[in-house]
């Protein structure tokens, strides 16, 4: 029954953490101008991410260490350097969107500006970081982000014309786009479901929560089921844009315009849901995205890590992070969009991937960090198919971002 | 001279900072995109950046329009309503200072921007009032609906030019 509970406990905090500010704003903003055309995408997506975080928790059961620690062995230090440069970089990117993602959500239930909002943002980040233990901050960040769950209520509640939303399921360029734009909108869509973040913060995790190989099947469960449940909130988010403010013209360049669907079919009480979600999601994020730069730096340079250990045993660990939310906290300072940072984001997170994904791939396909969990021939075939897709994301998408302006 | 309601001098409007589309500070960005399309051969002119101005603007004044009509009907908060509106004004004024830096070189391109900020500024003239209103909250002046028919002014008067920019 416990075990059960456990797995339970551990589907729904994989939903409720799949999505953060990447996936809320990229699915917006595709919903409003290319309707349900690139739910294909997300599907991608998803299947890539389960497919490779599955892999890297694998590699951190079986060896007992995490992806990173594993791949700068395994690999080098140059070929590991590439990979923290580039996970790295785009993770601070990343944290900057969350937290700017948390100030903005915080903005729409108060009135207050946004830019008041984020050395609070930061602060309670940093804080739960250093004093909340690791399960109960995973858990209650997942569950409260569950609260997201509203955007397909309020489908329903919108009563959409189901028949022509199925028909905007087929892969197809609307009138007013241009096969760039969808070209550019389908890699940052791709690029918000595959951020390498949750792969090194998947793996970092279940060192800190001591996962051993008797965990896989959890860990399995976790990922296969709790991450497409993830994939269709993804979905709902879009299909509300597509219902609400596609038709009335509307692109989405704003964290408020996300909402008003859900405010439309489920009025203040689906607000309320939503602006928790909003809230848990990016701050459950920022939490995530702060930690693994944490990790990435102190498993690249042999630091003590982990917030199973007091801080002072992980000085420069935790000295990291507080880096990293000062840098954060810097860029959004300046007064730049929040929204454009994480769109921003999402497509260097595309650009990135052969660096986060190929190493992952080769180091759990070597028996001896993984013993008998080695790939099998269907997961390397998969493997393989998806970085020629990666590949192909990566050199297309600094093209597409010049020849569109950046999608505009 | 800005078409601005009593209640909202110009001056507060043409204050705010000048923008790429809606983010102020992506500046430098847009500068190294602008530069980059330059040397792809990707540079629009005029009438495209009007275009780009005007559905950008178009986009902003529907959503405030949706907001109001959902605060009017009781579905969202007066916080979310008066960022909803801050955002749609961001909008169009980065439409508006983007239309403003252009340097036309035909008598027509001179129309055409002088037309588009004529429209824009109406548009920041509707969210000024719509803005009022919602400050106001007490049943007086300007109220909610003076307020919804200020935008939905602003939405026909920008479907026309979209209209005339289309035609060019």
């Amino acid at each position: 029954m416990k075990r059960l509970l456990g797995v339970a406990l551990g589907v729904l905090t994989a939903i409720g953490g799949f999505v953060d500010i990447g996936d809320l704003v990229t699915n917006a903003v595709v919903g409003s101008r290319f309707g349900l055309s690139m739910v294909w995408v997300v599907a991608v997506g998803v299947v890539g991410i389960c497919l490779f975080a599955n892999m890297s928790g694998r590699v951190a059961a079986a060896s007992g260490r995490a992806t990173f620690e594993v791949i700068r062995e395994r690999l080098g230090a140059r070929a590991g350097l590439a990979n923290l440069s580039a996970s790295f970089l785009i993770n601070l990117m990343t944290v900057t969107a969350e937290i700017g993602g948390v100030a903005l959500a915080l903005q729409l239930a108060s009135s207050v500006y946004y830019l008041l909002w984020i050395p609070v943002a930061a602060l309670a980040v940093w804080l739960v970081i250093w004093r909340v233990r690791f399960t109960i901050m995973e858990n209650v960040a997942g569950l409260l982000g569950l609260t997201l769950i509203v955007f397909a209520v309020a489908l329903f509640l919108l009563k959409p014309d189901w028949g022509a939303l199925a028909g905007q399921l087929a892969p197809s360029v609307p009138e007013q786009e241009t096969v760039w734009t969808y070209s550019y909108y389908a890699i940052a869509l791709f690029g918000a479901a595959m951020t390498p973040y949750e792969v090194f913060f998947f793996s970092s995790g279940a060192v800190e929560e001591g996962w051993t190989v008797k965990d896989l099947l959890q860990e399995r469960i976790n990922v296969l089921v709790g991450f497409p449940l993830g994939g269709l909130l993804s979905v709902a988010i879009a299909a509300c844009a597509a219902v609400v403010l596609l038709p009335a013209g509307i692109s989405v360049t704003s964290l408020s315009q996300v909402i008003l669907p859900v405010a439309e079919g489920a009025g203040k009480l689906g607000l309320a849901f939503v602006l928790v979600g909003i809230v848990a999601a990016t701050f459950g994020a920022a939490l995530e995205t702060t930690l693994s730069s944490g990790y990435t730096l102190a498993q690249f340079f042999g630091w003590s890590w982990g917030k199973f250990r007091r801080p002072a045993e992980a000085a420069r660990f935790h000295v990291a992070m507080i880096v990293c939310l000062l840098i954060g906290m810097a860029v959004l300072a300046t007064g730049v969009d929040p929204v454009q940072v994480t769109e921003y984001s999402v497509v260097f997170s595309a650009i990135a991937l052969p660096l986060t994904y190929l190493p992952v791939l080769i180091v759990a396909n070597d028996p001896q960090y993984m013993h008998e969990h080695v790939n099998g021939r269907v997961v390397n075939v998969l493997g393989m198919v998806y970085l020629v897709i990666i590949l192909v994301a990566s050199l297309a998408a600094i093209p597409l971002m010049i020849v569109t302006g950046a999608g505009s | 001279m800005l078409n601005t309601p009593d209640s909202v001098p110009a001056a507060q409007i043409t204050a705010r900072p000048a923008a790429f589309r809606a983010r102020p500070a992506a500046r430098p960005a847009l500068v190294a995109l602008a530069a980059l399309a330059l040397l792809t051969g990707c540079s629009g002119g005029i009438a495209q950046s009007v275009s780009t101005a005007v559905k950008d603007s178009s986009s902003a004044v529907a959503t405030a329009r949706i907001a109001l009509r959902q605060d009017m009907d009781g579905k969202l908060t007066k916080a979310a309503t008066d960022t909803s509106l801050e955002d749609g004004l961001k909008e169009v004024e980065a439409g508006r200072s983007s239309v403003l830096k252009l340097s036309p070189a035909t008598q027509e391109e001179r129309v055409a921007q002088k037309q588009a900020l004529d429209v824009l500024d109406q548009c920041a003239a509707g969210f000024a009032t719509a803005r009022a209103a919602l400050a106001a909250n007490d049943g007086g002046s300007p109220s909610l609906p003076d307020g919804d028919k200020a935008l939905a002014d602003a939405q026909d008067a920008l479907k026309q030019l979209e209209g005339a920019v289309g035609s060019r």
